[in-house]
């Protein structure tokens, strides 16, 4: 069925190449039914003969409020075109109020409060009570506010209510889902830096807000592995109460009705919850600063530049929008005219005022284009920018603008829903009800001078801080050029403290001596990459082989191992993610048992096995005889036992899985040990597989750090050389 | 701290509504179809007083010639630069201008396919010459007024798209500028030029860099469809190959528009607070005089049958991702409502297959999803899944489950509980979009091109009531299991930052 079906987001962006985004929602007047056209068509008619009818006033109907005897603060709203009836709860909470030490909390309580189900029900059994017959209820919070809001076909509104009260009234945060919602944020988390358009959103908004306050602060791993159940359930304590909700309903009812249908549905939520206290205050940067965060292999540069911005209560919000607008904001733009259209050198590029309820926003001019034009694109932003404050903008800008701004202001009430979430919105913040009149108002009357004033006191390219990424190497100048010194973003993210509760400190001890005898842990730690010949003498009863083993290791998990067996070579290679292996019956992608045995191996290899207390994941637990156990996520586990005199390893033992199925058990005793680099490595390994003998082996050669080229590890063997 | 992308790739679709009777919505619609072949269809909704307007062009990047690569883009972005009238001081002096730039440009080409025996000096100074002609031209350019003019109005939304099958005009409007719409959409389709056509090409450019080269989805998808495809253009992307799209030139556009831009291969749907009456005596006036051409042909390539499985590694500095296509027939094969009732089963909210197994009990994914056509429908495609790995999971690791999963749900017919909840989706999806204009806009015409009559939009959901456990079994057996298939993966590559050519990026 053609586009019947939700166009993946993905999907959407390589398909639709789309043409001039313009900018510009909000604005208004009306419109009648339009009239004949003035002048008869021949020729090129223009568009500046056209007449148009009276703007018809925009329809704000009118919402019906009322505050129920628990607290609740209702709105009401009746839409009859669809048999359809929606609501959305506010509730007085945010993000804002994370604790420092367990930032997504918030987030994670508005995604269990919903995935984790209700007293009555689990949250499986609502997806599936919702889904059959098409209704949904979805809850989340924000920066500033938490939302539950439900849509259903009226014939089943009442089952769909209930599931709704139940869900802000009494949500079980059950473990599971806990668990679940755990999963998406650390993967939400891993792939933060994934698009750099994201990045440098998130990151010029972090440092001009700062990264160590509410606004400007992120969730990391440790901060969401700090999160447990009763936590939720405080947070949801605190801030969910009827006082402190305000419900929006929309649709097929009749007010009244609905108004007694919801405050008995309600009635039994009576808990009385202290006033929420304010949100933070913002404490931005000031000063101008350059920030770069480097990507290597990058042909486009996306950069932000910008300072503190306000609220929409202040005075001079209309023409601050109008600024923008002109600076920014569609296809009229100085920015789009000049960085789009005459040189060519952005696709995308605008400037927003920004503006908050509650706390100052940004102002930000954002864009992107291709490396080699990087400085030549920021200085025009500049110069724009700076022009605003220099002379007057023209009565043609100005009206162009104003009208942009008041035309389109129908389309923030053409339905009922964003009317009623506006009036919502606006109750929320604490701003009038006809706040939209007054600024339609206060847009009318926006002169010329008040845009000169505005950008004087508020848009000052020598207040910009710039952040941008972006391969440096390929810019046509360095970003210094701009005078200041220029600040290194690291994207770098925190890997997750391994399982600080389970940390075994005697296991840590242990360790700490056989690193210290192996060289020292930084100087295991400081390996990037590794070479290793070993020589294999296999036993009599397995053969009496001689196979010759030469591994090769680069930081963090790139493998190669290329074995000289009697009859042919055997190459494998592996990413840390997946791998191939070539042997003379042909070749493939690593899978099973040899994925887990080249995984193992990887896992095992000497001096990381050593640095259990250091590599993100692994855990370390005492085991008999001073020894101690190393396991990894994906489930390997060495025990190893240690060398009372010199404090080095003496013995690793491991299972591996055979085809069978059936688990065999390997000891290696190490023996020989040698200085390589300044780490003790062993030079003679006895190998046992169950109880016998497998193999004696000698190590041939021993390199850190010589500088291995990914390159050369995944060179598969030419077809000759498999012979 | 602003919310986290936490929803990347997450879908969860608002779902409801009713069974709309399609007789109180056909009520609401009028069409009629001009003497030159131009069909409209308007819908009336006069909730607010305004109205949206989409132009449905049935020709898109698959008809892009061999070579010529992002035509059909470019020419969607030329379709706002205006007209004779528009966005001209002086359209006569203009055009003097224009030629003499295609002109250095011809001779500039001309050169330089000599090859090893081009003169580069003589290019140099061609070069010098054209930048001048550029600068002439430009300066009887009112920039961007065709754009403006939309604006200042209060056009709401406006946009094109061009995708592989088909591209899209559209906006919204406060009513009483109605007329402003037929005036300036006409216009542009009856007056077209090509000016500023290799600034706009730099813009496209960057619009290539920002979509593909800096976006791992954007790379990923490219790299998927180019393996799938060998011999059908679904292979191209829709901004062209990088090479083709500098090579661009206003001939080109010309061309396309000429071939393509015929009046009986494009359609109109208005919606909104409109009077039928009126929109058609407005679109006599405006449209009648687009001039009667021939249909163009579709494009004829077949794509050959799969040899066997494909594998496409994508090394970039992002998170792992992995797509999986299998091909299926187009969107007119009588089994098409099974493989959207496939789809919802599989992919549909918190219920469907891939979330419940792969996101929620087993943990393996953030995300699993199914689309039952991609990447369009006109011509033979593929059925595809898409996994983002869970943090500490690999594309292997989900694939396997994957592969388990779908040999499971193929070995018995699907229960009724999951089929029914399909089907109660699937026309919830239909009728939640007829209370938006534009989404409407663009479905009345999309259906009525695709499928001949726009009430398909209605009776599809009858197709999809029609389709029988068995069928789902039988069509995941004869497409999606055990049959060559194409998997494109990111395989996370992250090239050293700073000094370049060190680490990683070195080795790229």
């Amino acid at each position: 069925m053609k586009k019947l079906w939700i166009v993946p987001v993905l999907v959407a962006a390589h398909l639709a190449a789309q043409a001039p985004p313009s900018a510009q929602e909000a604005s208004k007047k009306k419109a009648g039914p339009a009239r004949p056209a003035v002048a008869r068509v021949t020729a090129a008619p223009s568009y500046k003969d056209l007449k148009y009818p009276a703007a018809k006033p925009i329809p704000i109907p009118p919402v019906e409020t009322v505050t129920l005897p628990n607290g609740i603060k209702l709105f009401l709203l009746e839409d009859h075109e669809l048999p359809i009836v929606s609501g959305s709860a506010r509730i007085g909470t945010g993000n804002l109020f994370d604790p420092a030490g367990k930032i997504g909390l918030a987030t994670m309580t508005g995604m269990v409060l919903r995935t984790g189900g209700t007293r009555k029900q689990t949250g499986e059994a609502i997806d599936q009570a919702l889904e059959d017959v098409a209704a949904s209820v979805e809850s989340s919070i924000g920066e500033s506010s938490g939302t539950v809001s439900f849509t259903a076909l009226k014939e089943s509104a009442g089952p769909v209510l209930a599931i709704f009260h139940d869900v802000i009234t009494a949500p079980e945060f059950r473990q599971e889902r806990i668990d679940l919602a755990k999963t998406q944020l650390h993967s939400a988390i891993a792939r933060r830096n994934d698009d750099p358009a994201t990045i440098v959103q998130r990151e010029f908004s972090d440092i001009l807000y700062g990264t160590q306050n509410p606004y400007g602060w992120q969730m990391e791993h440790d901060t969401v592995d700090a999160i447990a159940r009763p936590d939720l359930q405080a947070f949801y304590n605190r801030y969910f109460f009827p006082a402190n909700v305000r419900l929006a309903l929309w649709g097929d009812f009749d007010a009244a009705a609905m108004k007694t249908r919801i405050e008995k549905l309600f009635a039994d939520w009576t808990v009385k919850g202290e006033p929420v206290p304010e949100f933070p205050e913002v404490n931005a940067r000031t000063s101008p600063g350059t920030f770069l965060a480097a990507t290597g292999g990058a042909t486009q540069t996306f950069f932000a530049m910008g300072q503190l911005g306000g609220m929409f209560n202040d005075k001079d919000y209309a023409a601050l929008e109008i600024m923008a607008n002109i600076l920014g904001g569609g296809a009229q733009s100085r920015l789009f005219q000049q960085v789009r259209t005459r040189m060519g050198k952005a696709y995308s590029i605008n400037a927003v005022w920004g503006a908050n309820y509650d706390h100052p926003g940004l102002l930000e001019i954002s864009g992107s284009t291709g490396s080699l034009s990087t400085m030549e694109t920021i200085r025009a932003v500049q110069k724009e920018a700076q022009r605003m404050r220099e002379s007057e903008v023209t009565e043609e800008e100005l009206r162009v603008a104003k009208e942009t701004a008041l035309n389109s202001l129908v389309f923030a009430f053409d339905t009922r829903e964003k009317t009623l979430s506006r009036m919502l919105t606006y109750d929320y913040y604490g701003y009038p009800m006809d706040f939209i009149q007054r600024y339609q108002k206060a847009l009318a009357n926006v002169t010329r001078a008040d845009v000169l004033r505005v950008s004087q006191a508020h848009l000052d390219p020598n207040m910009f801080s710039l952040v941008a990424v972006g391969n440096p190497n390929a810019f046509d100048q360095p970003l210094e050029v701009l005078g200041r010194p220029v600040t290194p973003i690291s994207l770098a993210i925190k890997p997750p403290t391994v399982a600080p509760v389970a940390v075994n400190t005697l296991a840590v001890e242990i360790l700490a001596r056989a690193q210290k005898a192996a060289g020292g842990a930084d100087k295991l730690a400081a390996a990037k990459d590794f070479v290793q010949t070993n020589e294999f003498v296999l036993a009599p009863a397995a053969g009496r082989l001689q196979v010759k083993v030469r591994t090769r290791w680069i930081a963090p998990d790139f493998f190669r191992q290329d074995s000289e067996v009697p009859g042919g070579g055997i190459s494998a290679y592996y990413d840390g993610t997946q791998g191939w292996i070539s042997t003379p019956q042909g070749e493939g992608p690593l899978v099973d048992l040899q994925l887990d045995q080249v995984r193992g191996t990887l896992f095992r290899l000497y001096f990381r096995l050593l640095l259990g207390d250091r590599i993100p994941g692994r855990t370390l637990t005492t085991a008999g005889s001073g020894g101690i156990e190393v396991g990894s996520p994906a489930g390997d586990s060495a025990l190893i036992t240690f060398d009372s005199s010199t404090g080095l390893p003496k013995t690793v033992s491991y299972e591996v899985k055979q085809e069978s199925g059936a688990r065999l058990q390997v000891l290696e005793t190490y023996s020989d040990f040698r200085d390589v680099d300044g780490i003790m490595i062993p030079f003679k390994t006895l190998v046992m597989q169950g109880s016998q003998e497998f193999a004696n082996v000698t190590v041939t050669e021993a390199k850190f750090n010589s500088d291995l080229q990914l390159t050369d590890l995944d060179q598969k063997p030419a077809p000759g050389v498999r012979k | 701290m602003k919310a986290p992308p936490l929803c990347l790739l997450l879908l969860l679709a608002p779902v409801s509504v009713p069974a709309q009777d399609l007789k109180a919505f056909e009520k609401k619609v009028t069409e009629f179809t001009l003497p030159n072949g131009l069909h409209f269809i308007v819908a009336e909704r006069h909730e607010a007083p305004v109205i949206s307007f989409e132009t449905y062009v049935n020709a898109g990047s698959v008809d892009d010639p061999s070579g010529r690569t992002g035509i059909a883009h470019m020419f969607e972005h030329m379709a706002f630069k205006g007209t004779e009238t528009i966005g001209t001081r002086d359209w006569a002096a203009e055009k003097k201008a224009l030629d003499s730039v295609e002109e250095i440009n011809d001779s500039i080409e001309a050169e330089s396919d000599k090859g090893l025996k081009a003169d580069s000096s003589k290019i140099d100074l061609l070069k010098l010459r054209l930048k001048v002609a550029m600068e002439s031209a430009e300066s009887y350019v009112v920039p961007n007024e065709f754009l403006s003019v939309i604006e200042e109005n209060g056009g709401a939304d406006l946009n094109a798209g061009t995708s592989l099958d088909s591209t899209v005009y559209h906006y919204s409007l406060p009513s009483g500028r109605m007329e402003l719409w037929f005036l300036l959409e006409s216009q542009r389709f009856l007056h077209p030029v090509f000016r500023e056509f290799y600034t706009e090409r730099d813009v496209v450019m960057e619009e290539e860099r920002m979509r593909i080269e800096s976006n791992a989805q954007g790379k990923l998808i490219q790299q998927f469809l180019a393996a799938s495809f060998e011999a059908h253009p679904y292979r191209n992307p829709g901004t062209g190959w990088p090479s083709d799209l500098k090579n661009l030139r206003t001939r080109d556009a010309e061309a396309f528009f000429e071939k393509y831009y015929v009046p009986a291969n494009m359609t109109i749907a208005i919606v909104g607070d409109v009077d039928p009456a009126e929109a058609r005596r407005m679109a006599e006036r405006y449209f009648g005089p687009l001039p009667a051409r021939p249909l163009p042909s579709p494009v004829r390539s077949v794509e050959p049958p799969q040899a066997g499985d494909k594998s496409v590694t994508v090394d970039l500095p992002s998170q792992p991702l992995a797509v999986i296509g299998y091909h299926r027939p187009d969107q007119n094969n009588p089994d098409d409502p099974v493989f959207d009732v496939l789809q919802l089963i599989l992919s549909n909210g918190r219920t469907g297959l891939l979330y419940k197994h792969l996101v929620q009990d087993q943990k393996l994914a953030v995300n699993a999803l199914a689309y039952g056509t991609f990447p369009e429908g006109r011509y033979p495609n593929e059925f595809v899944f898409i996994l983002a790995p869970a943090l500490n999971h690999t594309v292997e690791e989900n694939q396997r489950a994957l592969d388990a999963l779908m040999l499971r749900f193929a070995s018995k017919p699907v229960d009724m509980e999951t089929l029914d909840r399909a089907k109660t989706k699937a026309r919830s999806i239909v009728i939640r979009r007829l209370a938006d204009n534009a989404g409407l806009a663009n479905l009345l015409a999309t259906y009525y091109v695709n499928y001949g009559d726009w009430r398909k939009l209605f009776t599809s959901v009858d197709d999809i009531n029609k389709v029988s456990a068995s069928d789902v079994q039988r069509v995941a057996l004869k497409y999606l299991i055990a049959r060559p298939r194409t998997v494109a993966y990111i395989r996370t590559r992250v090239p050293s930052p700073a000094p370049a050519g060190a680490g990683f990026a070195g080795g790229r």
